[in-house]
């Protein structure tokens, strides 16, 4: 028997309140976990009378999965978590808004720490039991149909702790926006303010670093909100949901949860303080805390003014002028709209011209600071003894990464991870000449994305140019690039020598044959490999073309590519002694013909400047200049001319002077090649030529000022 | 009782709604608050219920300070001027409500007044007319059995039945347990039959507040023809005159005296006739703040 007169008393009293919220919540979650539940299930019923399952096994398994995605980390329970913890915050403290009620509440001898918990905790308990509700059903569904093993019910439990943790930081939020203002309206644009300000924040000041400041990077340290729990959740529940274990989930979970039941307690006691420093007369006014209104007017306005700014800069193809217009334009009318809100009253446009000057002094100052990058930004370059070690990334080889089993890690991870070049005052060296030099004026500029690891512990990334045919940077590259650490970094190979053991193929390939290798050799070759790997360099690599790829393939399709050069004698020599080396320079009398064709890029070239041209007028008077672009664009035709070659003679020419489009060789430079063709080669079916023969064509790149007149004579234009 | 001592309360930093205002509330009394619009009544009353924070000075109840005060609150029960009720309820849920808040709620006897003031309990309270919802507060307010309970224009708009029915039941409980009633009203007539004493709230300060039985005893009002001027002059020698009209040879004259003051005064010169008359509380009012220099029809008669 519960008294009267008891906190749990007033529990089950304010209940009576909330009847409709209860109804609300069980409805949506009955709905996002048992409707969706449902549907996943006979879908993957559906396609398994289709026979898109050979086994049974393989039926329970999508049965599993898909139990396990309706009612385990769900990306749609974002917005259904978010619309539920606001519904159950704003109704419960909803009277703090109506005179009417708050005379009735705060006049009755109840304390107003009893009434706060009250009603705080039966929200929970609201959300709790519909939850739970709704998975228990959704559970005993899918259960009944054989979806729920141990593993489903583990990361059915991890999602519900994910999503209670998520609700408390959203309920808390919610609740802090009520307690803020006096009106329901206005409580709810100021939930969206505290939800949206630090993702939209985040997003303005790396738009403003993109447009102003050339040596901006955020391809290491991603620029993203540290306190957001929106953003975690938005940008995070999809990609665990993917994950193949309820471990992985676990770990990627686990340090987001402790970090927003955190954020939920500060917010908590946020909402405490000013529940209980909030007034009663506060009711029906737009702000409850009239101290608070100037702060709320500047940094909402100085945040509206950078979006339109980002988006005016955009619209305005650069223009830095309408930029900072737009930025006084929106800030001046946001400022406006703040004060009408405010005082509800349309009269008072114009009112606290103090704060909405201050506004615009931080308006101009957010610009200044970009615009001239007051704070030093781009032209930030560490003093060499500052640095511990760098991570430098020149961004000329494409690698798959992995973890220890085999699933994806992307290049970014891996690089920071593993790459700790020491060759700092190289590195330096090289961004402090791109401080001096013009891009314009390099002969092959090259960005690389760099992450100074400083001995203060502090990581700080940016891209800048370096030129590779400058021959002053040879050295500082061949410093960088030569060094174990960089190979370290940059080839998986060098530190993981347990993957070997779990090789599942190992193929050399000079472009058209790919030769099989043993797998038991894949400790003896990655030990050449990494002896030869040794002399590698910036020099070697940018003078050098290779003349194979070693092919490591793992599970997950994960596969490990090493180019390998003229000069790799370890690995050629086994190569040689397996049979299965080749070279490069193929025999004109194993070739049927060679397709070229020529794209005549030079005629786009001569139109397209004449279309930039126009571009550029039209640019000026900006409207419908997309358009008109895209229309003279589209005007223009296919060019491009075919020729295949049969003659040997022009066969043997023609490949005195083409290389395989499968290497890599990025470390050259782009002119190095004539990309106005493409070079199709077709084995002789009976040729002994031992051929890859489940590809038809071979593809290859002409070298720069090597293509034969023939050729230019075949494919010029008609 | 009631006391505030020196309340001010503002809401902006421009207009004082309640400016230094000090009270005393006497148990077992009718107390009325009379003012204008915007007089500062209703905030008044909001901050001796405790709702509103005072911005200086302070409220007890029973020497006990009321804001955050759950022992104080427990004292009171505040009727707004437009009393809340839960949505989609009927009177028997806000029964349940109050008797749950207020420990000594008598249930019984508010059945027993639903059912004599024709309110039915499971009607919803949203199809009650704005009297009615008056009366159902009024109601539950009595039931709860504090000691002090406060209204808000409360009357205004209760039919002169109802309204009666109401002071009957405020005049029993006063004799039975000691209820204090504190009335906020802006039309004197209002509470001409109920008020024990009254405060008079001008602009956010009191202009007066007195027992109206003083106010009464102490204020008379006599008609009579003197037989001649030196009869007048001798009988008001001495009298503190508040006001003198003059029809004819009839003289109305309002003075600050006791009743046997003034009948013995008279009875002293020579008089063609005379009567002391009882006065209205409109006519206490309007000759006490005439002599503090307001006109008292503009502020509380219309």
């Amino acid at each position: 028997m519960i008294s009267r007169n008891s906190f749990w008393a007033s529990c089950l009293e304010n209940h009576k309140r909330r009847i409709w919220v209860w109804i609300v919540a069980f409805m949506m979650q009955l709905l996002i976990y048992v409707g969706v539940l449902t549907v996943y299930l006979s879908r993957i019923r559906f396609w398994y009378e289709d026979g898109a399952y050979r086994t049974n096994e393989e039926f329970r398994k999508a049965m599993a999965q898909a139990a396990q995605d309706a009612l385990g980390f769900q990306p749609v329970l974002f917005i259904g978590v978010m619309v539920l913890a606001v519904i159950i915050g704003k109704q419960g403290f909803s009277y703090l808004n109506d005179r009417r009620k708050v005379d009735m509440y705060h006049s009755v001898p109840v304390s107003k720490t009893r009434r706060f918990f009250a009603i705080y905790l039966n929200g929970i308990v609201i959300y709790l039991t519909a939850t739970l509700f709704g998975l228990l059903v959704g559970t005993v569904v899918a259960a009944a149909q054989g979806a729920i093993t141990g593993s489903v019910l583990a990361v059915i439990g991890l999602a519900f702790v994910w999503n209670l943790v998520f609700f408390l930081v959203v309920y808390h939020t919610m609740i802090l926006a009520v307690m803020l203002t006096g009106n329901s309206f206005v409580a709810l644009c100021v939930f969206g303010i505290l939800a949206a300000y630090e993702p939209m924040l985040y997003e303005c000041i790396v738009s403003f670093r993109y447009s102003f400041f050339e040596r901006y990077s955020n391809y290491f340290i991603p620029f993203t909100p540290k306190c957001s729990a929106f953003a975690d959740y938005f940008n995070h529940t999809e990609s665990i949901k993917y994950m193949s274990t309820s471990q992985e989930m676990a770990g990627t979970a686990v340090p987001y949860i402790g970090k927003w039941f955190v954020l939920s307690v500060i917010l908590f006691i946020a909402v405490y303080v000013c529940y209980h420093k909030r007034m009663s007369e506060a009711a029906g006014k737009a702000i409850a805390f009239a101290k608070l209104k100037p702060v709320i007017k500047i940094l909402v306005v100085v945040e509206a003014s950078m979006i339109v700014g980002s988006i005016v800069r955009d619209a305005a193809y650069e223009n830095d002028v309408l930029m900072l217009v737009g930025m006084l334009l929106a800030g001046i009318i946001c400022c406006a709209v703040l004060e009408v809100i405010y005082e509800f009253d349309l009269k008072c446009v114009l009112r606290h011209w103090v704060s909405s000057g201050v506004a615009v002094l931080a308006i101009l100052a957010v610009f200044c600071i970009f615009k001239f990058d007051l704070l030093g930004y781009d032209r930030y370059v560490p003093e060499a003894d500052q640095v511990e070690s760098v991570v430098f990334e020149p961004n000329v080889e494409y690698a798959d990464y992995w973890d220890d089993t085999f699933e994806y890690i992307p290049g970014n991870e891996y690089l920071m991870e593993h790459m700790y070049v020491t060759a700092v005052e190289d590195v330096v060296a090289l961004a402090q000449k791109d401080q001096q030099e013009e891009q314009e004026n390099m002969g092959d500029p090259r960005r690389v994305e760099v992450v100074y690891r400083l001995k203060s512990g502090r990581n700080v990334e940016r891209g800048f140019w370096v030129d590779f045919d400058n021959p002053a940077n040879e050295e500082l590259l061949n410093h960088i690039i030569g060094s174990q650490e960089f190979k370290a970094g940059m080839y998986q190979i060098v530190d993981d020598a347990k993957s070997c053991d779990k090789v599942q193929t190992i193929t050399y390939s000079n472009g058209c044959v790919e030769s099989i290798l043993p797998l038991e050799d894949a400790g003896k070759l990655r030990e050449a490999y990494l002896k030869d790997l040794e002399q590698m360099d910036f020099s070697m690599v940018r003078n050098n073309y290779p003349c194979g790829t070693l092919c490591f393939g793992f599970r997950n399709n994960m596969w490990l590519r090493c180019p390998i050069y003229d000069s790799y004698t370890n690995v050629l020599q086994y190569l040689k002694e397996q049979g299965a080396y080749y070279p490069t320079q193929l025999n004109a009398e194993d070739i049927a013909s060679i397709t070229v064709t020529n794209y005549h890029n030079e005629i786009y070239e001569d139109d397209y400047a004449d279309v930039e041209e126009a571009y550029d007028a039209y640019r000026e008077m900006a409207v419908g200049a997309e358009e008109v672009y895209s229309d003279v664009s589209a005007a223009y035709e296919d060019v491009s001319v075919v020729e295949s070659f049969y003659d040997q003679e022009q066969i043997e020419e023609i490949l005195q002077c083409i290389y395989p489009s499968a290497f890599q060789y990025d470390w050259h430079s782009y002119e190095e090649f004539d990309y106005n063709y493409d070079v199709c080669i077709e084995f002789k079916k009976d040729s002994d030529y031992p051929y890859n023969k489940t590809v038809y064509y071979f593809y290859y790149n002409m070298l720069a000022d090597q293509v034969p007149e023939f050729v230019v004579e075949a494919t010029a234009l008609k | 009782m009631i006391e505030m001592h020196n309340l001010t309360k503002s809401f902006d930093q421009k207009t004082k709604a309640v400016d230094s205002v000090s009270v005393t509330i006497k148990e077992n009394t009718v107390f009325g608050l009379i003012g204008t619009n915007g007089a500062g009544k209703s905030t008044v009353l909001r901050m001796v219920s405790g709702v509103l924070k005072p911005d200086e000075g302070v409220v007890t109840v029973d020497n006990m300070p009321v804001y955050n005060n759950v022992e104080a609150k427990k004292r009171l029960f505040f009727i707004a001027d437009e009393p809340y009720f839960f949505a989609n309820t009927n009177a028997r849920t806000m029964e349940h409500y109050y008797s749950g808040i207020y420990e000594n709620f008598d249930r019984e006897e508010f059945y027993k007044y639903l059912e004599n003031f024709n309110l039915d309990k499971n009607r919803k309270i949203n199809t009650f007319s704005k009297g009615m919802k008056k009366q159902l507060a009024l109601l539950l307010g009595i039931c709860a059995h504090t000691e002090y309970i406060l209204c808000d224009e409360t009357f205004d708009g209760l039919d002169p039945v109802m309204r009666q029915g109401i002071k009957s039941i405020f005049a029993k409980e006063m004799e039975e347990r000691g209820l204090t009633p504190v009335i906020a009203s802006h039309n004197l007539r209002e509470l001409e039959d109920i008020c024990d004493h009254v405060g008079l709230l001008h602009k956010g300060g009191v202009l007066l507040s007195k027992d109206l039985e003083d106010m009464k005893c102490n204020i008379q009002k006599v008609q009579c023809v003197f037989a001649s001027v030196e009869d007048e002059l001798k009988a008001l020698n001495g009298l503190e005159v508040l006001k003198k009209e003059q029809r004819g040879s009839l003289r109305t004259i309002t003075v600050r005296s006791t009743r046997e003051e003034v009948t013995a005064r008279f009875a002293t010169v020579n008089t063609i006739f005379y009567e002391v008359l009882p006065l209205s509380l409109e006519e206490i009012f309007i000759s006490e703040t005439e002599v503090v220099g307001y006109d008292i029809k503009k502020l509380i008669l219309g």
